[in-house]
């Protein structure tokens, strides 16, 4: 046993999903930065983080939708609702505070989530199926109730404003103008810190993992199902409509009618090509992570490599499947293994 | 029989208007191993569930260490140390051996926050009580079932358990691994803790039980020390008649004939190496070993499933190439598959359809589409056929028990009139009667001219149905025995287990 350990170590890691990503993150950045060095710089790398975050913060809050077996599809419209409704609450109030954003937005968010538990734990409903349908109610409704007129950055409330230029850090560029990272970062590392501990050092979190893995035992072992799903379900949508809020000070624009369509189909990639199964129980916060950057670099620099933005829909999709295939291809791999002599 | 631990008394339950127990008593002493046997419908699942309070009976009482207990609870029986061990093992698969010995515990106490420190102490605590040495670290997915049921067990150790109910343990672990559990199980006896097992297979319950209960139509039949029964007896108190087992003759000179399929060095790396046999119309051919021997993935290989890298395989004396297991049925080849609730049965359809799905293009009429009166008329025939016990083909196929549902993949395949008919361990949690029925069906079937090759783990099984044996072992063709009939099982036994070094020279 003991002389097979370290080449079963080194083994171990040639299997490990992320190992594989970073590579090909590394080549990728490689490659871009030959073709055009403007790539690796801190000021991209800035920029990159600015407007990746949001996405990121989305692909947390699915992969442990994910990990738990369940699929929320409705996230991106949490999202849209949860920051149209703030902003235009915002306007009426007359009250110009980003912290009242937050709560009225996080409160929105986690009671949209609260309807997905709802229907998920007492009716028993497919996750995938209540989610697309309640991300056509939230949508829907808010069009009929709310409106759909479009928010410009003049009528955009300052605080909004302020939380898109704030930076934690700011550099000179050669010509004395001045470049940041972005507070965005903060919310982001607080967001993956927080999760990190629920999913590693609570009871729940580790029940989510469980849960990914046999339903049945956990409901066996005595565990409150009902409760860990609206946990979930509230995360999630909590989530979102941070990233909700976040999106609107990114881009100073609120538009009831724009839905995040492009936002849903990065996130599930990046998740996916993290290493998380789509069947629950397995991946990583690193994985989801590295999947984020891997989709964020696509999504933003394909551009710099000279080809159209086009190309970007089309590689987004190919490392859709490419990602899935090969997570599948290693567990054939590993149950013809065991199919195989397994004398010990 | 020092302190009884647990008194069921007179315990009765009623599922609409079926009476699935009826004045159940029975007792278990404190470190006493109990065995609970019974065929599929005697109630022992209800039993079962009454005592860890997950069903409340409609009468009766259950009495815990003095207490007793009018409707008790699930978490009243956890507290009070009964743990069931269900067939499934109710493991998570894909966290790690610590994780899933301890993770329980924590729920069970409402802790918040997870201590990875005594995750692993309570998991290491608990293998080491029961003399075990798994890797804390290894995910549950990776481990053998024989393993799995360790953790299993060790999780309900550490748990505090005064009684582990197990639930058919054996049913799929090879010999090598039974007579391992059985040891863990003595080991609990030593430190008082009681085991009630479930098992059908009998030699299994001789081996291991200080007293036997038998269910009977919901009806306890008895308490009975193990010591007093035999083979026999047992059968017979749990179905009520004689079942007797004659061995199948085979006529040696129909062997002077063209074999109907030979397998000539065949090999696939890592799975089986340079195997050589001969397979008449008419024999039905044991195949055993140890899982891992090679026998599976040698049947799978015969259906395509798993195509060797070298190696001939001739039917009817022409070689043929078999690379998929369209290619197998064309040429003739069925298999059922070891786990029919997974690979052989649409379980939510109907056993129709279940019956009709590899003939369908047969089945076709008017403009090729299929012709839904042939259909039925074939479901129908197979039904009777093969006496399955259901009210209508339409029927799902979960709603049969074990016996039925078999004999549903067994019309299946009859159905694509095989040639060679390949079985995966047919008898597979099958209780008593139904097992000597389907003995007899593949009794019937070779009669009729089918080549059979039947795969099992049970020595008895292997003995009492078949007319020659190929024994496998890491992956070679170990033995060939002639004559199944020659041999009795504790030869066999060695032979499987490679304790015999030169054959069975011996009789």
């Amino acid at each position: 046993m003991r002389t097979r350990m370290s080449p079963a170590v080194t083994a171990g890691l040639l299997r490990r999903n992320e190992f594989y990503l970073l590579l090909v993150i590394v080549v990728f950045s490689l490659a871009i930065t030959i073709v055009n060095p403007a790539f690796l710089t801190v000021e991209n790398m800035f920029d990159l983080i600015r407007s990746s975050a949001g996405m990121a913060i989305l692909a947390v809050g699915f992969f442990v939708v994910l990990l738990s077996g369940g699929i929320d599809i409705s996230f991106p419209a949490v999202a849209i609702v949860a920051q149209y409704i703030t902003v235009n609450a915002i306007i009426a109030l007359g009250v110009d505070n980003l912290w009242l954003a937050f709560a009225i937005s996080s409160a929105i968010g986690i009671a949209f989530g609260a309807v997905n538990a709802f229907f998920i734990s007492f009716f028993k409903v497919p996750t995938f199926i209540v989610t697309l349908g309640t991300m056509n109610i939230f949508h829907g409704a808010m069009l009929e109730f709310v409106g759909t007129k479009a928010i410009n950055a003049g009528q955009l409330p300052n605080c909004f404003k302020g939380f898109g230029l704030a930076d934690i850090l700011s550099l000179h560029r050669a010509d004395g103008s001045t470049y940041g990272l972005s507070v965005f970062f903060l919310v982001l590392v607080g967001v993956i810190l927080v999760t990190w501990v629920i999913l590693k050092y609570t009871v729940l979190g580790r029940v989510i993992y469980a849960m990914g893995g046999n339903m049945e035992a956990v409901k066996r072992s005595g565990f409150n199902i009902r409760r860990t799903q609206f946990f979930i379900y509230c995360y999630v949508g909590l989530l979102a409509s941070i990233m909700g809020i976040i999106h609107v000070s990114l881009i100073r624009y609120s538009n009831a009618t724009y839905i995040i369509d492009s936002e849903l189909l990065h996130v599930i990639a990046a998740v996916i090509l993290g290493g998380a199964s789509i069947l629950g129980g397995s991946g990583t916060l690193t994985g989801t992570l590295l999947g984020v950057v891997m989709i964020s670099i696509l999504e933003k620099n394909l551009v710099l490599l000279g080809l159209s933005s086009y190309w970007q829909q089309f590689f987004v999709g190919l490392m859709i499947v490419l990602g899935v295939s090969i997570t599948h291809i290693q567990k054939r791999i590993q149950n013809r293994r065991s199919l195989a002599l397994t004398r010990e | 029989m020092a302190d009884v631990f647990l008194e069921v008394r007179r315990v009765s339950k009623a599922y609409e208007g079926v009476q699935a127990l009826n004045e159940v008593s029975l007792s278990i002493g404190a470190g006493e191993v109990h065995c609970l046997v019974g065929e599929n419908g005697s109630g022992k699942s209800t039993l079962i569930k009454c005592i860890g309070g997950v069903v409340t009976p409609d009468s009766g009482q259950i009495v815990i260490n003095g207490r007793v207990h009018e409707h008790l609870q699930a978490i009243d029986a956890i507290r009070e140390g009964i743990q069931i061990i269900y067939q499934d093992l109710s493991l998570y698969p894909n966290v790690t051996v610590a994780e899933n010995i301890s993770l329980n515990q924590f729920v069970e106490r409402r802790a918040s926050f997870v201590n990875w420190a005594e995750v692993r102490a309570i998991a290491a605590r608990g293998l080491a009580e029961i003399e075990e040495d798994i890797d804390l670290d290894s995910l549950v997915q990776n481990l053998s079932v024989a393993k799995r049921q360790v953790v299993a067990i060790t999780r309900s150790l550490t748990q505090g358990a005064k009684l582990i109910i197990m639930d058919e343990p054996t049913s799929a672990i090879t010999r090598q691994d039974v007579d391992h559990l059985f040891s863990v199980i003595a080991r609990l006896k030593q430190k008082g803790i009681s085991t009630l097992f479930i098992s059908h297979k009998l030699s299994e319950v001789f081996e291991i039980a200080e007293v036997v209960t038998i269910l009977r139509d919901g009806k306890a039949v008895g308490d009975f020390p193990a010591s007093e029964l035999d083979d026999q007896k047992l059968t017979f108190l749990m179905t009520g008649r004689n079942i007797q087992y004659t061995p199948y003759r085979f006529p040696r000179e129909k062997q002077q004939q063209a074999p109907l399929l030979e397998v000539r060095n065949l090999s696939r790396r890592g799975h089986f190496h340079n195997v050589s046999f001969s397979l008449w119309a008419g024999e039905i051919l044991g195949l055993t070993g140890l899982i891992g021997s090679g026998r599976t993935e040698l049947a799978l290989a015969l259906f395509g499933l798993n195509p060797p890298d070298s190696g001939e395989i001739l039917l009817g004396g022409k070689p043929v190439r078999i690379r998929s297991s369209e290619d197998a049925v064309r040429l003739g080849i069925g298999y059922l598959p070891e786990d029919r609730l997974t690979q052989g049965l649409f379980i939510s359809q109907s056993i129709g359809d279940n019956i009709v799905i590899t003939v369908l293009k047969k089945l076709l009429g008017f403009l090729r589409l299929l012709d839904p009166g042939r259909m039925r008329k074939t479901e129908e025939g197979w039904l009777d056929d093969l006496k399955i016990k259901a009210p209508s083909v339409r029927v799902r196929a979960w709603s049969l028990s074990g016996g039925n549902q078999q004999r549903v993949v067994l019309a299946k395949w009859l159905a694509t009139k095989p040639k060679v008919f390949i079985l995966d361990g047919p008898t597979i949690g099958i209780d008593v009667a139904s097992k000597s029925n389907i003995h007899e069906i593949i009794r019937a079937l070779a009669e009729q001219g089918i080549a059979i090759v039947v795969i099992s783990d049970e020595i008895p099984e292997i003995l009492h149905s078949c007319n020659r044996v190929l024994v496998m072992r890491e992956g070679r063709l170990e033995k060939e025995v002639p004559d199944a009939a020659a041999v009795g099982e504790a030869e066999m036994l060695s032979l499987v287990s490679g304790k015999l070094e030169h054959g069975v020279a011996r009789s």
